[in-house]
């Protein structure tokens, strides 16, 4: 079995993303529209914002560390839970966006 | 001087503030504040310079606390709002009381799923009491139809009482490290049993600061005509304690229903009782008039306080921390509706006024005279 460097470095060089942050959650992260990031997946990217912005973590992710039921996480156009959920690949120049769910009442 | 009396408004859709002189003739309102997303719990602190505090119930990103410092004026985040432990496996689904503690920045705050969590900074940080949120009982509770909360926190000296829907009452004597299953006397409809040691769908607990061995409650009632496994259980939904909550009977007798949400004690007399008897059906007012009930001889015998009130086609519902009563020396009862609307009961609930007519539904009122 393969070790997680071993795998990492299967994967080639970690891609730089950008995370596209919503307006109502710019106070979390000093005002920042966007996140510029390296990360293989969407797990990876939310792991580095748990380590880089844990305020605006707790936003996204519930203490087990799951997205909130009420948010959708699209890479590009395309909403995770349509592609591998939080294991979705990132390739270089990705953005990824956090929208709430238009719910409610 | 205490010279304002102050109402938190906790609404689906964020938190109000409303002021009045002591002769409470007319009330100033503000609001809504916080992001608009539901506020179930509100915490006036009046030790010192008063705090006010709400929960922010954020379908979006999750629970918040808010504090305010000028009187509800504004709000703002505390620096961190009640979390489980990573390892717990448990997330917080909303906030549904907070309390003062002993320590001048103490507050207790009791969430759902059932857990006890306590803050020693006035917010800021929070950690978990493990005696009730890890109890052998805890992974075992069922969530009532407003999910498994933990609405009530009592404190007497080292006595905590917590209300847990549906998990019953559970009582601490060695101040909030262990705590026991203490419902014996209290009824369960749902269940077999009739009267299980832990389960009980308990919607409200109330007790008199100068009588701390006699405690009210509101359980959920409405099962008189039963005929499942077990019987009928007639009058299981308003109880009384004399010995701080370790034995309960009931008092239901002579109310028009023995379901309701809240119940409040009278500030300068224990013997006296306010309930807000609902259809259990529909949770909504019997007959569609709606009115509190009073006992004033501690749950004996019960009289109707309607004067002001409409007197036919109202069904709204009065929710479990939706009712309270100022300390004022003829104090003033207020109860908030799933319909929006705000009320006050003067000289002790004897005449009702609308405060406010279209609010968002109103989920908790606290009152403190500050």
């Amino acid at each position: 079995m393969k070790s997680d460097k071993l795998r990492l470095r299967d994967m080639g060089p970690t891609p730089t993303i950008t995370i596209h942050v919503p307006g109502s959650l710019r106070p979390y992260c000093a005002g920042a529209a966007q996140l510029s990031i390296s990360a293989h997946t969407v797990r990876a990217a939310l792991e580095d914002l748990e380590r880089s912005q844990p305020a605006l973590y707790r936003n996204l992710c519930d203490e087990t560390g799951t997205v909130r039921r009420h948010l959708n996480v699209f890479v590009n156009s395309d909403n995770v839970r349509d592609l591998d959920g939080v294991d979705t690949k990132l390739t270089p120049g990705d953005v990824v966006t956090i929208l709430p769910a238009v719910s409610g009442g | 001087m205490a010279d304002r009396v102050i109402l938190t408004i906790g609404t689906k859709k964020g938190v109000f503030v409303a002021d009045a002189a002591k002769p409470r003739r007319s009330f100033a309102l503000r609001g809504p504040m916080g992001p608009g997303v539901p506020v179930y719990s509100t915490l006036i602190d009046a030790r010192g310079t008063p705090r006010l505090y709400a929960s922010s119930c954020n379908p979006f990103f999750g629970m918040k606390v808010l504090r305010s410092t000028d009187m509800g004026k504004t709000f703002k985040e505390t620096k961190s709002a009640p979390a489980f432990p990573k390892e717990d496996g448990r997330a917080l689904a909303n906030i549904w009381s907070l309390e003062t503690g002993s320590g001048k920045k103490d507050l207790w705050c009791g969430v759902e799923p059932a857990s006890l969590f306590r803050s020693q900074d006035g917010g800021d940080t929070w950690d978990m009491v493990p005696g009730i949120s890890n109890h052998e009982h805890a992974r075992k509770w069922q969530p009532g139809n407003g999910g498994l909360c933990m609405h009530t926190i009592i404190r007497d000296g080292n006595r905590v009482h917590l209300g847990i829907s549906t998990g019953g009452h559970y009582l601490s004597e060695d101040g909030g490290e262990t705590f026991k299953a203490s419902n014996q006397g209290v009824g369960a409809g749902f269940a077999p049993d009739p009267y299980p040691e832990f389960g009980q769908c308990v919607h409200k607990i109330a007790r008199h600061d100068d009588a701390p061995g006699r405690m009210y409650m509101q359980n959920h009632g409405g099962w008189a005509d039963w005929t499942g496994p077990g019987g009928p259980r007639p009058d299981i939904g308003v109880l009384r304690s004399d010995d701080y909550g370790h034995s309960w009977r009931s008092i239901a007798k002579g109310l028009p229903s023995d379901f309701g949400f809240p119940i409040v004690v009278h500030p300068h007399d224990a013997d006296t009782v306010y309930v807000v008897p609902l259809e259990p059906a529909t949770r909504s007012c019997p007959g569609g008039a709606p009115a509190v009930w009073r006992s004033e001889n501690g749950g004996e015998s019960w009289s109707r306080l309607a004067r002001g009130l409409p007197k036919k086609q109202s069904y709204f519902t009065v929710l479990r921390d939706a009712m309270d009563i100022d300390r004022l020396k003829s104090p003033a009862l207020y109860f908030g509706t799933t319909t929006g609307q705000l009320w006050i009961g003067r000289e002790g609930g004897e005449q009702w006024d609308c405060l406010f007519d279209s609010l968002p539904p109103i989920h908790n009122v606290k009152v403190a005279v500050v």
